[in-house]
Order: C-alpha cells, then sequence, then structure tokens
C-alpha cells in the first residue's frame, strides 16, 4: 500500500508538468481613438472578395473587410455583415477552376457553371444586357461592388447597370436610382475602409485600351472629395487604400512578347518580331514590331498567331507583319502603358492629399504591390510573388488575390490603421489561407 | 504558350541543431547538482562529465537512468494575442554507464551510452509557423567506449571513442492548396552517424580541490540517403518526384570544459563547471536531394551560430550515511545569434535551477532522483530567412530517475 502511495505521487507529479502551460503576456488589444463599432467597407471587386474571375461564396468569406471586421472585433467591433450568395448558389456569378496543366506547364483553366446565383437578364436599351443575381436582402456592412469606378457613386441609374449593385438594391433593374454614395451612407456607421478608384484606370488597362477610357482626373479630384466628405460629415475615421500600378499585375506580365516570339521562332525560326497597334497620340493607332516594353493580356488566345488572315496584301500569319497586327484589344502598348500609370499616378496624388487633409490612415498598396512585383515577399515561411499561379498572391484572373493576398492585404490595412489611431487590433494569421487550388 | 509555370517554392527544411538541442541531462547525481561533474568524481557518469576523472573511481559501476522532458515552448505571433504552444509530448534522453577495472589498479575500462543532444517540438498542424515546421523529432545517441588511467595518485586522465547513432524526423506543410484548399506535406525522415573523441584530466590538489579539464571533439554527423517525402496535389507531384532521398550534414560542437570541486567538510561537496561550446562551427545547413526539380532545389541556410557558455554550480550535502540532499543551477547563453531563432528549438539565454536526491538502498545499490528547471528568456523575433515574426518563450521541466550498482 505504501509503495502504491508513492506511485499516486508520481503519476500525480507527472500529470502536474503534463497541464503546466508557458504563457507570454501580451496587451488587450485597444481601440486607440477610433470607434469601429460599425465599420463599412467601399470599394469594388476587391473589396467585395472577387477571385478567379468571378464573385463567390468562398471568395466573399476571406474577402478582406471580412478579415478586418473579424478582427476588429477584439477591440469593440460589431458585428461584421456580407451580403453573401446562399450555400445553394455558392458560385454566385461562377468563377474559374484551375483543373490542371498542359505537357508545356501551362495552367488549363475551366469555368464553374453549376449553383450558380442567376435570377435573370435583362437588356437595358442603350447599354446592352445585364445579368441578374438573386437579390440580397439583409444588413450589410462590405459594400463591395465589383466594377464600380469611383465615376459612377454619384450616377443614380447605376443600380440599374451593374448586376452587383443591382442585387444589393430592394428595387429591380430599370427601376433603380439610389446612387452608390446614398446607398453605403443610408445607415450610420463609425469607421471606414475605402478602396475605390482601380477600376477608372484598370478597365481601360485590361482592355488594351480599346473598350474602355480613363477617368478624367479632375473628375477624380472631385468626385474623391466628395466621397470621403460624405463618410467623415460625422467625424468618422477611417483608412484609404492607393491603387496599385497596373504592371504589378500578372495579369499584363505573363503572356509577353518574348514568350510569344520565342514560341513562333520554335516553328519558324525566319520570324523576327510580332506586330502591334500601337498608340502614337492622342487616338492615332499605327502598327509596329512589339517591343518587351509593350505588354500583352492575360486571356489573348495565342492559337491566333500566325493564322492566315485576309489582307488587300494578300493572305497574311496573324501578328506576324505590320499589315496583320495583333489587336489593339489584347495589348497594353507602351503608351497606354505610360498613360494609365501617369493617371494612377495623379489617381494616388488625389488619394493620399484627401487622406492627409482629413486625417485618415493611408494603405499604400501602390507601392505595396509594387514592392513585391520587384523583391518578392516571404511571409511566415512562404515565399510570395507576383507571378501567375505560383506567386500565390494573384488569383486566376491574374487581377484580383487569393484568400493569402486578401489576408495579406487585409493585415496591410490593420497596419495602417493601429499607425494612424493608436489602436491595437490584432493581425491575421496568414498561415491559415491559401493560394491558388491545384487539382 | 503562356509562360512555363514555375513553382519556386520555398522548400528549405530548418533543421537545427542549438544549445536548445544540447541536452544536458547525463546523470542524476550531477543533474542534481546543476549539472556539475567536470571537476568532481560521483560514479560512471564520469565517462560523460570527464573521463580522466573514471581511473580515480573507487568501485565498478554499473548504472542507468532516464530524464523524460517536458518542453513548453509558447510562440506569440507578431502584433496578436495568439499562443501557439507545443504539444504535450515527452522526450526521453537516457544515459547508462559501465566502468570497471581491476581493484585497486591504475587503470579503468568505461563504457557509456547517452543522448547529449536531441529534441522533440511538435507545433502542430495549424499554428502561424507551419510552413517553417510542424514538428521535429531529433535524436543523437552517442556510444562511447573509454579508457582512464591513474598517472599519480593526484592525477588521472583518459579518453574516448565517440560513434554517433542520430536521427531525425522532421515534418511541416508545404504551401500548395489541393482542391479542397489543404497545404501539402514535407516529411523528412532518416537517420546517420558520425564520429568523435572525448578526453580529460583530473587533478587532485594539495588543497584538496579537485580539477577537470575535458575536451568533447565536434561530431559531424551525416544524415544520407533519409526519405523525403512529399504530399501534394497531383498536378504537382513530378515537380515533387516520389521516392526522393535527402543527405545533410550537421556538426554537433565540441565542448571545452573546466571544473573544480571543493570538500568544505565530509559532508558537503561544491561543484563548480564552466562550458564552452563551439556552435561556430554551424555556419549553414544544407539539404542535398537526390531528384531535384524546378521547384525542389537544394537549400542552404545560413546559421552563422555563435560560441556559447555555461556556468554552472551544484552542491550535495550528505544528511545521513544514505541519505545525500543536492541542489544547483547556472545559466547558459544562446548560441543563436537574432535573426537566426527558429522554431525547432526557440533557443535563448536560459537559466536553470535543479534538486536532487540520493538515496542508498542496499549496500551496493544507490537510487538517484532529480528534476531540473529551465527557463529560456522569453525573445522577439523576427527570422531572416522565414520571416516569421513574434515572441517564443520556453520552460523545461525534467525530473529523473538512475539506478546505480556498484562493487
Amino acid at each position: 500500500m505504501k509503495t502504491f502511495k508513492q506511485h499516486i505521487y508520481i503519476i500525480a507529479g507527472l500529470l502536474l508538468l503534463v497541464a503546466c502551460k508557458t504563457e507570454i503576456h501580451t496587451p488587450k488589444p485597444v481601440a486607440g481613438s477610433a470607434d469601429f463599432s460599425r465599420y463599412i467597407s467601399v470599394g469594388n471587386s476587391l473589396t467585395a472578395g472577387y477571385a478567379d474571375g468571378g464573385l463567390y461564396l468562398a471568395g466573399q468569406q476571406v474577402s478582406y473587410p471580412s478579415i478586418i471586421g473579424k478582427q476588429m472585433q477584439a477591440v469593440g467591433g460589431g458585428t461584421f455583415t456580407q451580403p453573401l450568395f446562399s450555400t445553394s448558389q455558392a458560385n454566385g456569378s461562377g468563377y474559374l477552376s484551375l483543373t490542371g496543366f498542359n505537357a508545356d506547364g501551362t495552367p488549363i483553366t475551366t469555368p464553374v457553371t453549376t449553383n450558380l446565383a442567376i435570377r435573370g437578364q435583362l437588356t437595358v436599351p442603350g447599354f446592352g444586357n445585364v445579368i441578374l443575381y438573386t437579390k440580397y436582402a439583409g444588413d450589410i456592412n462590405n459594400y463591395g461592388v465589383p466594377g464600380i469606378k469611383l465615376m459612377h457613386i454619384t450616377y443614380a441609374p447605376y443600380g440599374n447597370l451593374n448586376s452587383y449593385f443591382e442585387r444589393l438594391l430592394p428595387g429591380n433593374s430599370p427601376t433603380n436610382s439610389t446612387t452608390y454614395l446614398d446607398f453605403v451612407t443610408a445607415k450610420p456607421f463609425t469607421f471606414f475602409s475605402n478602396w475605390l478608384g482601380n477600376n477608372d484606370a484598370l478597365s481601360y488597362a485590361v482592355s488594351g485600351g480599346a473598350g474602355d477610357v480613363l477617368t478624367d482626373k479632375n473628375t477624380f479630384a472631385y468626385l474623391y472629395n466628395v466621397l470621403i466628405n460624405t463618410l467623415t460629415a460625422k467625424g468618422q475615421k477611417g483608412v484609404v487604400a492607393t491603387i496599385p500600378d497596373v504592371t504589378s499585375l500578372p495579369y499584363f506580365n505573363t503572356v509577353t512578347v518574348s514568350a510569344i516570339l520565342a514560341g513562333v521562332q520554335k516553328v519558324n525560326p525566319a520570324a523576327k518580331a510580332l506586330y502591334i497597334n500601337a498608340l502614337v497620340s492622342g487616338s492615332t493607332y499605327a502598327p509596329r514590331a512589339a517591343t518587351t516594353s509593350d505588354l500583352i493580356i492575360l486571356t489573348f488566345p495565342t492559337s491566333k498567331i500566325g493564322q492566315t488572315v485576309t489582307t488587300p496584301y494578300g493572305p497574311l500569319p496573324y501578328g506576324l507583319t505590320p499589315y496583320t497586327p495583333i489587336d489593339n484589344q489584347y495589348v497594353l502598348d507602351e503608351k497606354e502603358t505610360a498613360l494609365t500609370e501617369d493617371y494612377v499616378t495623379s489617381y494616388n496624388t488625389i488619394i493620399k492629399n484627401v487622406a492627409a487633409a482629413k486625417g485618415l490612415a493611408v494603405y499604400d498598396a501602390y507601392a505595396f504591390l509594387l514592392n513585391i512585383k520587384q523583391n518578392g515577399m516571404v511571409v511566415d515561411g512562404v515565399s510570395i510573388n507576383s507571378n501567375y499561379i505560383s506567386g500565390g498572391l494573384f488569383s486566376l484572373d491574374g487581377i484580383h488575390l487569393t484568400p493569402r493576398g486578401y489576408a495579406i492585404v487585409a493585415n496591410e490595412f490593420i497596419k495602417a490603421i493601429n499607425n494612424k489611431y493608436n489602436s491595437t487590433i490584432p493581425q491575421v494569421n496568414i498561415s491559415d489561407y491559401n493560394g491558388v487550388k491545384f487539382p | 504558350m503562356k509562360k512555363v509555370l514555375l513553382l519556386a517554392l520555398f522548400i528549405a527544411p530548418l533543421m537545427a541543431f542549438s544549445q536548445g538541442f544540447q541536452v544536458n541531462l547525463e546523470g542524476q547525481k550531477q543533474i542534481g547538482m546543476g549539472h556539475t561533474g567536470v571537476g568532481t568524481l560521483q560514479d560512471g557518469a564520469s565517462v560523460f562529465f570527464n573521463p580522466g576523472a573514471v581511473a580515480m573511481l573507487p568501485e565498478n559501476y554499473l548504472q542507468g537512468g532516464i530524464s523524460p522532458l517536458f518542453f513548453k515552448s509558447d510562440f506569440n505571433p507578431a502584433g496578436t494575442s495568439v499562443q501557439n504552444r507545443t504539444a504535450n509530448k515527452v522526450a526521453t534522453p537516457f544515459e547508462f554507464y559501465g566502468v570497471w577495472g581491476p581493484k585497486s589498479s591504475f587503470w579503468k575500462f568505461g563504457l557509456g551510452v547517452y543522448t547529449p543532444f536531441g529534441g522533440l517540438t511538435d507545433w502542430g498542424n495549424t499554428w502561424q509557423g507551419k510552413y517553417v515546421l510542424e514538428s521535429l523529432n531529433l535524436k543523437a545517441i552517442y556510444f562511447q567506449p573509454t579508457l582512464s588511467i591513474k598517472l599519480a595518485s593526484f592525477l588521472s586522465i583518459g579518453g574516448g571513442f565517440v560513434y554517433n547513432h542520430g536521427s531525425v524526423d522532421l515534418t511541416r506543410a508545404i504551401p500548395v492548396a489541393n482542391s479542397a484548399g489543404d497545404p501539402g506535406q514535407a516529411e523528412l525522415k532518416g537517420s546517420g552517424k558520425g564520429y568523435g573523441w572525448n578526453a580529460g584530466i583530473y587533478i587532485k590538489t594539495e588543497s584538496g580541490v579537485t580539477i577537470g579539464i575535458t575536451h568533447r571533439s565536434k561530431v559531424n554527423t551525416t544524415i544520407a540517403g533519409g526519405n523525403a517525402i512529399f504530399s501534394v496535389p497531383a498536378s504537382l507531384q513530378s515537380s515533387f518526384p516520389q521516392p526522393n532521398t535527402f543527405t545533410s550534414t550537421i556538426p554537433l560542437p565540441a565542448t571545452n570544459s573546466i571544473g573544480f570541486g571543493f570538500y568544505p567538510s565530509s559532508k558537503w561537496i561544491l561543484a563548480l563547471d564552466a562550458n564552452l561550446v563551439n556552435w561556430d562551427v554551424y555556419k549553414t545547413l544544407s539539404f542535398d536531394y537526390k531528384t531535384n526539380t524546378a521547384a525542389l532545389q537544394d537549400t542552404h541556410s545560413a546559421r552563422n551560430y555563435q560560441q556559447a557558455v555555461s556556468i554552472r554550480g551544484g552542491a550535495q550535502y550528505k544528511a545521513t550515511s544514505t541519505l545525500a540532499l543536492r541542489f544547483g543551477g547556472g545559466y547558459a547563453s544562446t548560441a543563436v545569434a537574432d535573426g537566426y531563432v527558429t522554431p525547432e528549438a526557440p533557443d535563448a539565454n536560459r537559466v536553470y535551477g535543479t534538486l536532487g536526491l540520493g538515496y542508498t538502498l542496499a549496500k551496493h545499490l544507490d537510487i538517484d532522483v532529480s528534476f531540473e528547471y529551465e527557463h529560456l528568456m522569453q525573445r522577439t523575433q523576427t527570422n531572416i530567412e522565414s520571416q516569421l515574426s513574434g515572441t517564443f518563450k520556453t520552460n523545461v521541466y525534467i525530473p529523473g530517475v538512475s539506478l546505480a550498482y556498484h562493487w
């Protein structure tokens, strides 16, 4: 019996060691000089959680505002509600999925077309077709609307033209007349994030400078002031983000002139150059040989190269002669790129000036993504860069982010907020968020 | 004709021995006295502590012990209140010694089997640093035959040959998600060997103070043909060819020690040891994969360790003819410079305290128990290679027991 008692002590002692916990003291997170009780996010597709060429439930659930909103709950933030697609319509607008690789290592993407949230389609005279998504009627903290430009925020009919905005409004297209700005400010809020303005430059760039126009700089300045004045009308605090350089996106850096030319020369060593229809000045375009400074978009169907085109000079191979240049819509040529960069720089100056005047926090997404493009970065043992698919940051559309990318951006927003308002919103664990999913 | 996809993934296993991997648990009597034993003579554990002293042992010894080790690390990622803790796993360092020589002879032969390096850390597969390390089980078992010779009544020397059997089992997540969003897994598993030596000198001075000086050599341990197991999404399997093997060499550092024993009365022994560990041999850690691909390159990670020192002190009080009480403690400086701390053994300067108790069970049989508590100073670090940023803090609890038969 005595030895049994001794054993009990030994076992109890060992169990005590098992129970010992090492503890690092951490200060309780504080809100600083800001009030996070109702945080709203204003922005476009990046804010909505758009990824892989679509808006869908899994993407919405890792949107950067939803991550920030969750982290804010440690410092007095309220519930953060998003206009989520239902689980039965989880694939929302549909999106691209990586389904394999070709023998040469190029990726194969396949559209997901099941369980969509499409309720119909409407033809708006003078505009075109608008897809109608299943309406969302609940509370909203995340006002991200894919496709929206700063230019649109005071445009009353916009709720009839943008499918994603129409989805959030009570009325059906074409009866809507609520502006985006009125919509987001209808309910009181205490803190906001704003990442509008990307599409004012990006829509021009992704269309190869052919399908859209850059928003006038003065218009941008005027509307940005209107936006921020409205958002801060009751003394609300917030954070704004600058607009990334379009050339830091894999959409413009994956399919390159030299890669296409190298492919052509494998079959036809005589080929010396690709030809594009390049901007000369104003709206004048002329064919010339492409250089490495001309950016080909990710979705360019490279199979078109070399196909026979009927011309006044006889049948000629597509993209390989000055008479059969690659179509303008596939190329953001050197001058178009410079023009876009000039506008982005001006927009960002406006954003920073307005933010400084109002004492708002700024997340400089332009500098952040440019640095990743130039130097890459390592986060918790994971190497991240701007390469398509392997970089881990950008989703399959080459423009929007992966869950990992959105988590990184969320932390950068949090750092900017904490810095400005002396708050200590906890950062999120980026290791919990994946990059592109592989089959 | 889109740019060929290059998966330049970050597959650099970060395996590191450090002070955190030097297991100073080589004899229960000595642990009780702050793990001193270079300049004192207690039992067969002198084979490890000072082979030079072995010939001075008045008896022959056969002894063995074990020290279950509870390693409790906590990591607080920078900018969060999160606490990532290692799982409750118990490492089992052990020691075995045999010492034999003819009665009253000038020589003694000894054999030691002990575990001077090892580590068992399991951070789990959901923590912030999972792409750096999930778990590591590292063992080094030294086999040391030893010969010790008494040159004079006040002077003896000794030396031994060391064979090391080392093994490693390391897992980490790979940042490629499958269709369910789960990351890939890497496991590096293998065993290897290394050789070294151990020598010492032991002096009884006229004043009664005993002095020991020892050198334990560097043991370069090579793991050749270890299994490199990668589980990744099927579409990427060709980038991580299976089966695959790896080879890696790790220098286990040399240790230089000096120790003193003082005997203020017949009941007391006071001991003082100082160690200088040549961790600066550890400059880089390289992994050489048998089959390389664009995504799986050999890796060379800078380690740049620095020399480390430790100071230890301890005492034994012979309360009765059959009961000895022991206590001690010490301080060890870290081998790992700022920027190189990794979660395998989140090293830092450390302090420790020990308690021990020895009891004579029978005429030739001793039982010794010890308890050691180690505290590694809180250390806030951003690793240069992985950029894992946060605060580490570690406590180690080590009970131990041994039996010694002597005649």
